[in-house]
């Protein structure tokens, strides 16, 4: 079975390119023509058909709200636990997103600058900040630099503006919101079985 | 000298020239400069090219170096002068530095003693003039462009006078001469690509602008896709759905906003008035205390003195109650004894004295006959009768003994009764007095409470509050009537500016389609001429023109005026010449002087063509305007319209919210309103149901002692009526002792009185007997005893009720006849203390009304101080140090003292409560606006951008930029704006590809001629290069191609109007899928322009050159590189032999065909690697070109001996650069 039998999309390439290295598609993505790659997956037309496809590899489109991602289909443990280390650190920066004055929120647009300017002066956010663990970050700026290059990277959030050092907060971000939101925190029994302690994701 | 009677700049001398003072260099062969580098050899070169460029920034001087104005011309008296040789008389031209470079021609030879005076230093332009002019000599004015002296040069000058200063006749591409030796210069020091020769070719065709500049087409293909992406972005579902949340959430929040400073300007208002009402309202309810108890002392005071009143009158009534009591009793005693009949009686004893004395008489007189008898029988009888009556009276005495005993016995038994009956009625009476007591009090308090339940229910609670509600609802209701009037109003003006814009802009929308057909229908017909000529201009090399051409000189004026146009472009016509008929038709010669020429030259086709093409463009251009104007009038009506409209249905919206508002409030209102009634009922209800429950108590007590009050009324009446029925059958046995003792004393006294009337009796008749017999009538002395008996009997029972009848009549006159006066007395008592029970229930009930009025003030002054005292502890400890109050404490603080209807504790808990709702919301709307703002880019045309750090205002002006964007309908002009664009953009790209590929038929025909020349070229001798063969390919240059697809893409579909640009009302099928196509197309070429960063499309992008050189045994195939056929000099050489047939292909293309006899200078610097050998090749390569060579050598090395002018350049100690020749013979050529 070739592409063509799945009458698929021109950009089907860019959108594996894309999500195949884990990152998301999302509609307000600018770069890459990412809200394009977007509206060819939403189509209802093409988003079957490139399920379809996908599917051949044991790969499977996920969709999120406004986003779209890869998993994989029959997920090992070991690459779920992988994925949960990943996301553990984003439990703290999310937090520290989510304590900020003036909030993150898809669509967001700050600077790094900005983040940090407000951790200094809020004791709270500072020691949010501090517990995030970032290596080789030495000032607080470059720790939110390094957080926001990172969170790039995971295409969360996208440098819109090189110059002037501007982050835009991605549809994708939906993503570790309901992560977050999927977690329930429960008390401890009475039994000492190790496993019934910490948090659980849904 | 110049002996060949050609044309050709024969001489350049420099005066003060960079740093040369003189030189004077002829040229007329070729010629070579000898020196080591940096000696000039190059300046001179340059000073030569000036003279065929005429621009001095063409020479290839770099930016950092001084300008050539600056380094050539440092001085006043710095000229550089070109002497021409032409047929007849040399003549030159003199460049020199006014400001800017400016020439003049001279009709004459250059002398130096023109420009030197007596001290051989140079002099100064006027004095040349002036020096030139004594000497008679033609001196054109100064030429101040370097275009006109260019026309001047290459012979298109049309000024008679300069006419004549030409060094050849240049046609109207004549450009390409100087470019093309321009171009030798600066790119002989390249290596041998076909770029170059595509560069060169390109260059020499081409001005400076005749190039797509790519970054041009990328900023309007990224302008057009930036705008296209915001669109599309917009009216993307998920957007649209976005803006009605954050439109919806606007309203909501600033709702919100409004409802929390509405609440916070009344906190403030409560806040102030508590502060000002705090110590008054102290001071008012300590008054009302005082005016209570005022009012209570004085209620005391009027109760006791009519208690004083009524105590007296009571007095009064019982007085006179007991004495009418007394008379009644005496009455009925009185009435008991016949006192009527005994009065009667009485009123007859005079009456019955006399009738007695008039008896007695009467008896004496008859009995005075028998005085003796008489007196014996009379002292018998009278004897008897004392006995008789002493006996009566014995017994009499005995009974009226017993009748006073029992009389008596009754009498005590009587008195005994009266007494005991008075104890029990006083008794009954205290215990009455008492009762009554209690049950006037209950009743007083019973009659209170009745007229507290009065005041009660005509007292209207919170009648402030309702009355202010009340006020507000109906102010309200007025206001709310007049907003959906307003608001009708204004959705009418909505509808109809919305007609009317839906009009104009069909009215707009039809005239630009028409205009459109039109103006293509027009092109249309104008392609088809234009095609029409260029397929005469196709076939005109074969037809019978392109023989005419060749072959008949002259021939538009004899064939050209007989001749059938069409005829003229059949190519089966095989013409031939035969010179027995030329000038002749058939044979027959015809004066045609007189005859129009009918046809036309190849100019004059070439000239119809541009002027269709120009007619195209102007059609375009026409059609654009009108598209722009077409735009413009859309976006006056949109902007008139939008406007207004936004306006109106701002005002629309923001009545219709004041609706809303006014209709939440109203229904607040009717909530509070129906509050404070059920409260004012309930209030009421509350008073009324404490009233009840102790009217009921009083009432029940009431009964009770009413109960208790009868019970003792039957006691007493039973203890009376015992009493009464002991006494009286007391009285009775009494009676009844007394009665049977009396009559048995009566039957006694009746049985001895008829005894003694029986002896009385005898003794009468024995009287009588007597009498008898002494005469006497004894009948009628017994009538006269008779009647005088009866008397005594009627005064006797007379004088027993004597004294009653006596008692009587004193008791009447004291008592009876007085008896109406008492009751009279007694009633006026009884009203008059009525009276004063009304006037102290009267008076109980004012105070009350009046107590319970100044309670319910005081009440309310107390309450209202613990309510302000309370809420102000509140704001206090509760609110001061909240965020909220941070928030609104410019509103709190700025408030007017003012009484609100609500408590400033509810009023903080309520802003409270209201700010966190409105952090919600505010949140909700912040992430709507975040999420809308980032689906734009960071640029967005529509200016949707919000920062992080945004504050509320902002975001607010944010959503009502957004409405306003709405209401306007800005996104239907910003697609009309982008529509245009790109059918500006498809027409701009259309029209550049368009100029530019026009101008590839001249690099084919270029190309033609020089694959020719090659072919002409004569390498024979040599051997050493066999072919230079040159071929034109197709450009594989990616953005080219795009750019050509744009522009098929524009021919195909002519001028895009791009209304179907997005899926909007406008858009049908196939304008939309056009769109789609073009938007495509623009996207392709886009991100190619971006790839392949390149800056321009030149011409020489338009096509590839392909050479294949065979030198010797080598041969290097089509290739585009020819830097490796063989050594360096091998690869001067061909690279020369290219030039120098390129420059002669153009001087030949570009020069009048009349104009031969002239010769150009191709300046190649740098041949020192060239052997002798191919030198002397090159040399006469370029001479059967009418080509002098110009060459920099480096040094001396025999080569120059190939040359006719060999000049050295050598630096003085000074400086100064000396050019002398150098004594050398031309070997050959």
């Amino acid at each position: 079975m070739t592409a063509e039998d799945f009458a698929l999309p021109r950009q089907t390439h860019d959108i594996f390119a894309i999500m195949a290295r884990g990152h998301f598609i999302s509609s307000n993505g600018t770069k890459d023509n990412m809200s394009r790659l977007y509206d060819i997956i939403n189509q209802e037309e093409n988003f079957p058909r490139l399920q379809a496809y996908f599917n051949v590899i044991k790969y499977n489109i996920e969709r999120g709200n406004n986003y779209f991602y890869f998993s994989r289909i029959n997920e090992g443990n070991s690459l779920i636990e992988k994925k949960l280390e990943t996301f553990e650190r984003y439990i703290d920066v999310i937090d520290l997103f989510a304590s900020m004055d003036n909030k993150i929120t898809i669509g967001s647009r700050f600077r790094p600058a900005e983040i940090a300017e407000e951790c200094n002066a809020n004791v709270r956010l500072k020691q949010k900040l501090q517990k995030i663990p970032m290596y080789r970050s030495e000032t607080m700026l470059n720790k939110v630099r390094d957080i926001c290059d990172l969170m790039a990277r995971d295409s969360y959030l996208e440098l819109e503006d090189e110059n002037t050092e501007s982050y835009k907060v991605l549809d994708s971000y939906n993503y570790l919101m309901d992560v977050i939101n999927a977690i329930s925190i429960y008390e401890e029994s009475t039994g000492t079985d190790s496993n019934s302690s910490g948090i659980i994701y849904n | 000298m110049n002996t060949e009677n050609v044309r050709i700049l024969n001489r350049i001398v420099e005066i003060n020239i960079s740093n040369v003072k003189y030189a004077d260099i002829e040229l007329c062969g070729n010629t070579c400069f000898v020196g080591t580098n940096n000696f000039g050899k190059t300046s001179l070169q340059r000073a030569i090219l000036f003279f065929y460029s005429a621009n001095s920034r063409g020479l290839g001087i770099a930016q950092s170096q001084k300008s050539f104005e600056e380094h050539y011309f440092r001085y006043e008296n710095s000229y550089l002068v070109y002497e021409i040789a032409t047929e007849e008389k040399n003549f030159f031209v003199m460049v020199y530095r006014h400001n800017k470079l400016v020439f003049r021609f001279v009709d004459a030879p250059y002398d130096a003693d023109f420009f030197f005076n007596a001290n051989d230093e140079a002099m100064k332009i006027k004095e040349i003039i002036s020096g030139l002019e004594k000497r008679g000599i033609y001196i054109s004015n100064q030429i101040d462009t370097f275009e006109r002296y260019r026309n001047i040069i290459f012979g298109t000058e049309t000024d008679k006078q300069l006419a004549k200063f030409h060094l050849l006749k240049g046609n109207e591409k004549y450009q390409n001469i100087p470019k093309s030796i321009t171009n030798v210069f600066l790119s002989s020091k390249n290596s041998i690509d076909s770029r170059f020769i595509k560069d060169f070719i390109a260059n020499s065709l081409t001005t400076e602008n005749s190039s797509i500049r790519l970054e041009q087409v990328e900023r309007q293909l990224r302008q057009f896709n930036e705008k296209y992406t915001d669109i599309e972005t917009f009216i993307k579902k998920e957007t649209q759905q976005l803006i009605e949340l954050i439109d919806k959430k606007y309203d909501q929040v600033h709702l919100l906003k409004g409802s929390q400073m509405e609440l916070a300007d009344k906190l403030g208002s409560s806040l102030r008035f508590a502060e000002s009402q705090n110590e008054a309202i102290r001071e008012a309810s300590k008054k009302k205390e005082e005016e209570l108890e005022i009012l209570t002392e004085d209620h005391e005071k009027l109760i006791s003195e009519i208690d004083n009143k009524q105590g007296n009158v009571r007095e009064e009534i019982g007085y006179y109650d007991k004495s009418i009591r007394d008379a009644n009793k005496r009455l009925r005693d009185y009435k008991d004894k016949n006192i009527e009949e005994a009065v009667e009686k009485n009123a007859e004893r005079e009456k019955l004295q006399v009738e007695q004395n008039i008896a007695r008489r009467e008896y004496e007189s008859l009995t005075s006959n028998v005085a003796s008898i008489e007196l014996k029988y009379a002292s018998l009888l009278e004897q008897l009768r004392n006995d008789k009556m002493a006996y009566i009276n014995t017994i009499n005495a005995k009974t009226s003994e017993i009748f006073n005993h029992y009389n008596e016995l009754q009498l005590l038994q009587k008195n005994e009764f009266n007494k005991r009956e008075s104890e029990l009625k006083t008794k009954r009476e205290e215990a009455f007095s008492e009762v009554n007591a209690e049950v006037t009090a209950k009743q007083i308090e019973f009659n209170e409470l009745k007229s507290d339940e009065k005041v009660i229910r005509n007292t209207r609670f919170y009648e402030a509050e309702i009355k202010n509600i009340e006020t507000e609802l109906a102010e309200l209701r007025a206001i709310s009537y007049k907003n959906k009037s307003e608001r009708a109003i204004k959705q009418n003006m909505v509808q109809t500016l919305q007609r009317e814009w839906e009009a104009i802009e069909a009215k707009l929308k039809t005239s630009l389609s028409n205009e459109v057909n039109r103006t293509n229908g027009e092109i249309i017909k104008i392609k088809n001429e234009i095609k029409d000529i260029e397929s005469k201009l196709n076939v005109q090399h074969d037809a019978f023109y392109g023989f005419l051409e060749k072959n008949v000189k002259d021939w538009h004026h004899t064939i050209g005026k007989v001749v059938n146009e069409k005829l003229l472009f059949r190519t089966d016509i095989n013409p031939e010449l035969k010179e027995e008929t030329l000038k002749t038709l058939y044979g027959v010669s015809l004066n045609l002087e007189s005859v129009d020429v009918v046809s036309k030259s190849i100019e004059e086709y070439q000239f119809e063509k541009n002027e269709r093409l120009a007619l195209i463009r102007d059609l375009e251009e026409a059609l654009n305007a009108f598209q722009t104007s077409n735009n413009e009038e859309k976006m006056l009506a949109a902007d008139k319209y939008g406007k207004q409209l936004g306006e109106f249905k701002e005002d629309v919206k923001v009545l219709s919210y004041s609706l809303d508002l006014a209709d939440k409030r109203e229904k607040k209102l009717m909530i509070e309103l129906e509050d404070w009634q059920m409260k004012a009922g309930g209030e009421v209800e509350q008073s009324l149901s404490g009233n009840r429950q102790r009217l009921n108590i009083v009432e029940e007590e009431l009964t009770l002692l009413n109960k208790r009050k009868n019970n003792l009324v039957d006691d007493f009446n039973r203890q009376l009526d015992q009493l009464k029925v002991y006494s009286e059958e007391r009285l009775q046995d009494l009676k009844s002792r007394q009665e049977t003792e009396i009559s048995e004393l009566e039957v006694e006294k009746k049985n001895q009185v008829k005894e003694f009337e029986s002896k009385e009796e005898e003794i009468s008749k024995e009287k009588e007997t007597n009498f008898k017999s002494k005469g006497v009538d004894s009948k009628q002395l017994k009538q006269v005893e008779m009647r005088l008996k009866e008397v005594q009997e009627a005064l006797k029972e007379i004088d027993q009720y004597a004294q009653l009848v006596s008692d009587y009549l004193k008791d009447k006159r004291d008592i009876f006849d007085k008896l109406p006066d008492f009751i009279q007395k007694k009633e006026e008592y009884v009203k008059s203390n009525n009276e004063l029970t009304a006037q102290a229930e009267e008076t109980t009930r004012k105070f009350n009304l009046k107590r319970m009025e100044l309670n319910k003030q005081k009440r309310a002054f107390d309450e209202e101080l613990i309510e302000f005292n309370n809420g102000v502890n509140f704001y206090s400890n509760n609110f001061r140090e909240t965020p909220v109050y941070a928030k609104y404490s410019e509103i709190i603080e700025r408030a007017e003292a003012k009484r609100t209807n609500y408590n400033i504790m509810d009023l903080c808990t309520q802003l409270l409560k209201n700010d966190s709702h409105f952090n919600e919301e505010y949140g909700a709307f912040q992430r709507y606006v975040n999420d809308f703002s980032g689906r734009f880019r960071l640029d967005n045309h529509f200016n949707f951008i919000i920062r992080n750090d945004a504050t509320q205002a902002e975001y607010e002006r944010f959503a009502q930029n957004l409405r306003s964007f709405i209401n306007e309908n800005k996104i239907e002009l910003s697609i009309a704006e982008t529509a245009t664009q790109i059918g500006l953009v498809t027409d701009s790209i259309a029209t550049k590809v368009k100029e530019l590929s026009g101008q590839k038929d001249k690099i084919q025909h270029i190309i033609t001629l020089i694959a020719e020349d090659f072919k002409k070229a004569e390498f024979e001798e040599s051997k050493l290069i066999e072919f230079i063969k040159i071929k034109i390919e197709e450009s594989d240059n990616k953005v080219y191609k795009l750019l050509k697809r744009i522009e098929e893409f524009r021919e195909e579909h002519g001028l895009i109007y791009n209304e179907g640009l997005f899926n909007t009302d406008f858009a049908t099928g196939t304008k939309r899928e056009i769109s789609g196509r073009a938007v495509k197309l623009l996207e392709q070429l886009r991100s190619a322009i971006k790839e392949q960063e390149q800056e321009e499309i030149r011409l020489q992008d338009l096509f590839e050159l392909k050479f294949n050189i065979k030198e010797g045994m080598n041969e290097t195939g089509w290739t585009h590189k020819i830097d490796s056929i063989g050594s360096t000099g091998t690869d001067i050489l061909v690279k020369a032999i290219i030039y120098i047939t390129l420059l002669h292909v153009f001087i030949k293309e570009s020069s009048h065909r009349s104009s031969k006899d002239f010769k150009v200078h191709c300046i190649i610097d740098e041949v020192g690697q060239i052997s002798a050998h191919y030198l002397r090749e090159l040399l006469k390569f370029a001479k059967n070109r009418n080509i002098m060579m110009i060459n920099g050598l480096p040094n001396k090395s025999g080569l120059e001996s190939h040359y006719k002018y060999t000049y050295q350049f050598r630096k003085e100690d000074s400086g100064n650069v000396r050019i002398f020749p150098s004594i050398v013979t031309e070997v050959e050529a």
